[in-house]
């Protein structure tokens, strides 16, 4: 049984990035007050990078941390303390990136202030400032319908779950993932929906593994929502 | 090599990432895109522009390839720029950057006509960089890509060569560690491996065991092998200490094996150098072949138990990548591109001395359960990132965001 919506909505059409990874235009940092200094500094376009987009870049790797600045913290300056307090920053839980700035620089200040010395790494495994650029297209897909999101979620790329899904964050007003806002779009049927999408603990995950939850957490919130269509409809 | 189709990828990489870049190539339609670099065949360059030529031409745009010609006196030059920006002391002469300008601008009297019309010129390594200079009236936007590691580069040949790549609109390098500071953007593009070459696709266990018999290399022993040019910055003369180390204690055979590339004056010298280095052990098989011999490279990284890759200055490293792909895993220096794709425990071992070498390479043989996990998850991350697909989506991205000055932007529908 189809998810019986309120209202009608726009048709939702899937897009799809890619990133290309460019230099930051920062100077690098071979310690950690070096590292505090650029940090200050660079720009937005740098945090957003190192915090939001390792998740889309190539990698070898699937690292223990999220951010490039707990990863650095970690492998090269050999300091877990401070990669812990930096690696469970959400940038997604703050209003902006200028708050997401200050506070990783308050993480900072107070590990200085700790230390005895300030740590650094030998050459050729300093800190490089990275920026992206993004080149967004047209898949091709139209969704109308709630059910046409939960049917067609499977054929996503995963770059397509980061647009929709992750970099929506940063583009939309209220900070909305794309899907749940198209699906607000369809009145209090999509309720559920959107619950199980606000309750998804994106930052954490890769992305084969969001698309993964996304894929479930829809799929059952769909089963519940129909299950209470059919009693009140009494079928 | 014979050009493949775009859907021949297909059953490799799933339709979504052909269909990502047919999206992507849909506004750069058209464009007249020429890629240069000095050699033909011989080194990852070359193997690059093999399959990213026809690739780029079966999505609509209008690639072709171009090779700068000189003479040993030339090659001596270039060969002078790549040691020197990898950091080597080299002896760089006015004579020489006279040879050097003198015979690119003979190049540049045939290439001119195509340069100057193109959307895109590529110019891959320092050897044809100083064409843009010598294209006055060019139309298109001119990309320095820089396969080397030039992190830390001989201040007189980066002094030189910075004036040369200056005003191009962009360079590429394959890590940001290896990017110099320019006044353009610096992008950064992994290169990649094609899944379906001579050199990368699947073999029947039977050719494998002929390529073995022929250089008379044993099946039943575990075989170690590094495939690299014969060249001091790979290090083979530290590969054969690692394996002289393992001693009675490891009953192993070593391969070193290598092509020549045709700008690579060097290699013969280092070659006599390995060989003198491997006299008395007739479990050291040193196979000096040709540039084209890329089955014979298949197969032996197929038959290998572990790969080696001892470089002590890496560019990225393909050969780490195309022992990763084949389910290697891969004991690798601990410098350039090779830091990027080995992972400690993960995906094979970093080390810096033969030392280092023998003692992973022991703990691997002693061990085979993980040089199966380890080569399992190896390739699982070449095959999400680090083959052709991604490495000419990279492309295509950079093209559309040239084009766009350089902002994020939605192409047109």
């Amino acid at each position: 049984m189809d998810i019986a919506t309120e209202k009608t909505n726009m048709p939702f059409q899937v897009k799809d990035c890619t990133i290309i990874t460019r230099m930051g235009g920062v100077e690098t940092a071979v310690n950690l007050r070096e590292m505090r200094e650029r940090i200050a500094v660079c720009p937005v376009e740098c945090l957003f990078h190192h915090f939001c987009e390792t998740v889309i870049r190539p990698t070898f790797d699937d690292p223990e941390f999220r951010n490039d600045f707990a990863i650095w913290s970690a492998r090269q300056l050999r300091d877990r303390v401070l990669a812990e307090r930096l690696g469970i920053i959400n940038p997604y839980s703050l209003d902006n990136f200028e708050q997401l700035r200050e506070l990783v620089l308050e993480i900072v200040d107070e590990r200085l202030s700790e230390l005895v010395y300030i740590p650094w790494v030998p050459r050729g495994r300093d800190f490089r400032f990275m920026r992206a650029m993004t080149v967004v297209f047209d898949v091709g897909i139209t969704l109308t319908t709630p059910d046409d999101l939960i049917d067609q979620l499977p054929n996503f790329s995963h770059s397509s779950i980061y647009y929709h899904f992750i970099e929506a964050r940063r583009r939309t007003p209220d900070k909305s993932d794309d899907f749940s806002a198209w699906l607000d779009g369809f009145g209090s049927g999509t309720e559920s929906l959107r619950g199980a999408l606000e309750g998804i603990d994106f930052y954490y995950l890769t992305l084969p593994d969001l698309k993964k939850t996304l894929i479930q957490a829809l799929r059952s919130a769909r089963a519940e929502v129909t299950d209470d269509q059919q009693v009140i409809s009494g079928v | 090599m014979t050009s493949k189709s775009l859907a021949a990828y297909e059953n490799v990489v799933g339709h979504v990432a052909i269909s990502q870049l047919k999206q992507l190539a849909d506004d750069l339609a058209g464009a007249r895109v020429v890629h240069v670099n000095s050699t033909k065949t011989g080194g990852g360059v070359a193997e690059i522009l093999q399959w990213l030529i026809p690739l780029m031409n079966d999505l609509g745009l209008e690639a072709s390839w171009e090779v700068i010609e000189g003479h040993n006196k030339f090659f001596n030059t270039t060969k002078a720029f790549h040691n020197g920006l990898q950091g080597n002391p080299v002896a760089l002469s006015q004579s020489m950057i006279n040879v050097y300008e003198e015979t690119v601008a003979e190049n540049a009297d045939r290439l001119r006509p195509v340069l100057e019309e193109a959307d895109f010129v590529f110019i891959h390594d320092p050897q044809p960089a100083f064409l843009r200079h010598l294209c006055p009236d060019r139309q298109g936007k001119w990309i320095w890509r820089c396969h080397i590691d030039a992190s830390h580069p001989n201040r007189k040949v980066w002094n030189y060569l910075k004036k040369v790549v200056s005003g191009y609109d962009a360079s590429i390098f394959s890590m940001p560690h290896f990017a110099q500071r320019l006044e353009h953007p610096q992008f950064i593009i992994a290169p990649s491996i094609d899944p379906l070459s001579e050199k990368n696709r699947e073999l029947l266990q039977q050719e494998i065991d002929t390529t073995l018999g022929r250089f008379g290399i044993s099946r039943d022993l575990p075989i170690l092998t590094q495939i690299s040019r014969f060249d001091r910055f790979k290090d083979p003369i530290g590969v054969i200490d690692a394996f002289k180390m393992l001693n009675s204690s490891v009953d192993a055979q070593l391969v070193l094996a290598g092509g020549g590339a045709t700008d690579d004056p060097e290699g013969a010298a280092v070659f006599e150098e390995v060989q003198e280095a491997s006299q008395g052990y007739d479990r050291i098989f040193l196979l000096l072949l040709p540039s084209d011999a890329h089955r014979t490279i298949n197969a032996l990284q197929r038959a290998s138990t572990i790969v080696i890759q001892k470089s002590l200055q890496e560019g990225f490293g393909l050969t780490v990548t195309e022992a990763m792909w084949k389910s290697k895993p891969v004991i690798g220096g601990n410098v350039g591109g090779i830091r990027l794709q080995v992972y400690n425990h993960h995906t094979g071992f970093l080390v810096d001395t033969p030392e280092g070498a023998a003692l992973r390479i022991r703990e691997l043989l002693r061990h085979p359960e993980k040089i199966r996990a380890m080569g399992k998850t190896a390739q699982e991350f070449v095959t999400l990132n680090f083959l052709l697909t991604r490495h000419l989506r990279e492309y295509l991205t950079l093209m559309s965001g040239l084009q766009s000055g350089l902002q994020n932007h939605l192409t047109a529908a």
